[in-house]
């Protein structure tokens, strides 16, 4: 199975190697989709696959050493109702989670491939998009 | 019918039958539309005040209009140039419903003795509140790409660096000024739907230049047209009518504006049935700063709507600025309001002029300008 999460990390988790104790520990493919770091820790966006027990077992792994973990369908969220459907957003989306039917012309937000990398949020016009990690 | 449902009808029935069996094509757009903006009357304070400046939520309105008069433009921004909450926003938080802090500040003369007042105004407590937008629905518009190195915030949207992608503004094929590109229906005293309610062509709009380059159908490949409209602001509707912000650009009104274009002859109709094949808009590279970026190349809508176009070699992503479907929504209200005989199609009392060359500011001496 496949799961894409958001970690957040203090500074002192910052430092340890978590990414390999997920794959040489727990056995899990892991795909980064998206890392940063600054002064006050640092967040990454994971594709993990694996078993489900592994998966779990890397999750709890995780939280263990003071990383948060959250589902990336906690990460972006649009509000239906401020949302024009102008389609400035399906240009600038990289992972192609933003897209527009072109016979509705209605922008359809996919949450399976959003990687909360956040493009999105200062370029949508009427601000429908938020950004929670 | 629509202008969507007549295009298709053309398709299939050809220009002779269409101009025989349809009345009026109702045509749609839902953009940014920044030369935008609302007068209101706030009523007369005891004792009374001559407003020299007034703010509504923080944001500067215009005063010098007597008394108690101000008008708010959709761009207008407070001290902090906070561009989540411009006068866009402002005529957003009012046709919602919700009241909106009023100060004002005056010198006081001996028949306006006041000089401050802080309170809160809604639709509801004023008298009048009037849409009054100088330039509106562009009859075509330009697309934007960026060729530098940095991303651009501009009034065409967030351009991405080395053409990562490309935005668009007009409606196209369903734009109003598209369907009757010469201005025969449309002119000063034509009735419309703007922001959800019937409101008028008041003027054509600044900035007119209806002598931009045409296609052999007529239609124009650059910015031409535009329309000055007039409504009721407290008719309008928050489904049409959106504060709007393009960061580091600043505050736009999105508004929904539809025309009724009567099917008068055979022209008109195919006028009317032209699509988004036969319309083109240039592309021009906004990280040149300048009043006449060279164009990099002449693109259709129908390529534009596809989702991308090639510049240069490189396929680019396209976004469209102005909503395909409030677009779509604002063609069928009006189709349907025709339908139940509450809107009249309104011949205009004056047509625009032909002939209207497009004036630059440059800076001059007083006798170069006289």
């Amino acid at each position: 199975m496949k799961t894409k999460v958001v970690l957040t990390f203090s500074p002192e988790a910052s430092n340890q190697p978590i990414t390999h104790n997920l794959i040489a520990k727990h056995h899990l493919l892991v795909n980064i989709l998206r890392a940063e770091i600054d002064e006050v820790g640092g967040k990454m966006v994971l594709e993990l696959s694996g078993k489900a027990d592994d998966i779990r077992g890397g999750i709890d792994y995780l939280k263990a050493n003071g990383v948060g973990v959250r589902p990336i369908k906690e990460g972006v969220r649009r509000d239906d109702e401020a949302c024009t459907h102008c389609g400035m957003c399906v240009s600038i989306c990289p992972t192609k989670a933003l897209t527009m039917d072109l016979k509705t012309g209605k922008v359809s937000f996919n949450e399976d491939k959003c990687v909360a990398c956040g493009v999105c949020i200062d370029a949508c016009p009427p601000r429908a998009m938020e950004i929670l990690i | 019918m629509t202008a969507s449902e007549f295009k298709e009808y053309v398709k299939t029935n050809g220009v002779k039958k269409a101009a025989r069996e349809v009345d009026v094509v109702t045509t749609g757009t839902f953009g940014a539309m920044c030369s935008s903006g609302a007068y209101i009357n706030f009523g007369h304070a005891d004792p009374p005040i001559k407003m020299q400046k007034i703010w509504l939520d923080g944001v500067p309105a215009q005063a010098g209009l007597a008394a108690v008069d101000g008008y708010i433009g959709a761009t207008a921004l407070d001290e902090t140039n906070n561009m989540m909450h411009g006068g866009a926003h402002v005529i957003e938080d009012l046709v919602r419903g919700k009241a909106v802090r009023l100060r004002a500040t005056g010198y006081g003369t001996d028949c306006y003795p006041r000089k401050e007042i802080d309170t809160y105004v809604s639709l509801r407590t004023v008298n009048q509140a009037v849409l009054m937008n100088v330039r509106n629905a562009y009859q075509n518009y330009a697309v934007a790409t960026n060729s530098s190195a940095k991303t651009l915030y501009t009034y065409m949207g967030k351009l991405l660096p080395e053409f990562g992608n490309a935005t668009f503004s007009s409606a196209g094929e369903l734009s109003p000024l598209m369907n009757d590109p010469y201005y025969r229906t449309i002119g000063i005293g034509t009735r419309i739907f703007l922001g959800g309610t019937q409101g008028y062509v008041m003027w054509e709009g600044t900035q007119f230049n209806p002598g931009a380059p045409r296609t052999p159908n007529g239609v124009p490949k650059r910015p031409a047209g535009t329309l000055a409209v007039i409504g009721d602001l407290k008719q309008m509707n928050p489904e049409f009518l959106k504060g709007l912000t393009f960061t580091r650009y600043g505050s736009s009104l999105g508004i929904g504006i539809g025309v009724p274009i009567p099917i008068l002859d055979e022209d008109m109709a195919r006028c009317c049935a032209v699509t988004n094949n036969d319309i083109l808009a240039a592309v021009f590279d906004y990280s040149q700063p300048t009043r006449s970026r060279p164009v990099l190349r002449e693109v259709s809508y129908a390529e534009l709507r596809s989702g991308d176009i090639d510049i240069k070699g490189k396929q680019v992503p396209t976004s469209p600025l102005s909503s395909m479907y409030k677009a779509r929504q604002v063609s069928e209200v009006l189709k349907s309001w025709i339908l139940k005989g509450e809107f009249t199609i309104q011949e205009p009392v004056q047509s625009f002029p032909k002939d209207r060359p497009l004036k630059t500011l440059d800076v001059r001496t007083e006798r170069e300008a006289t």
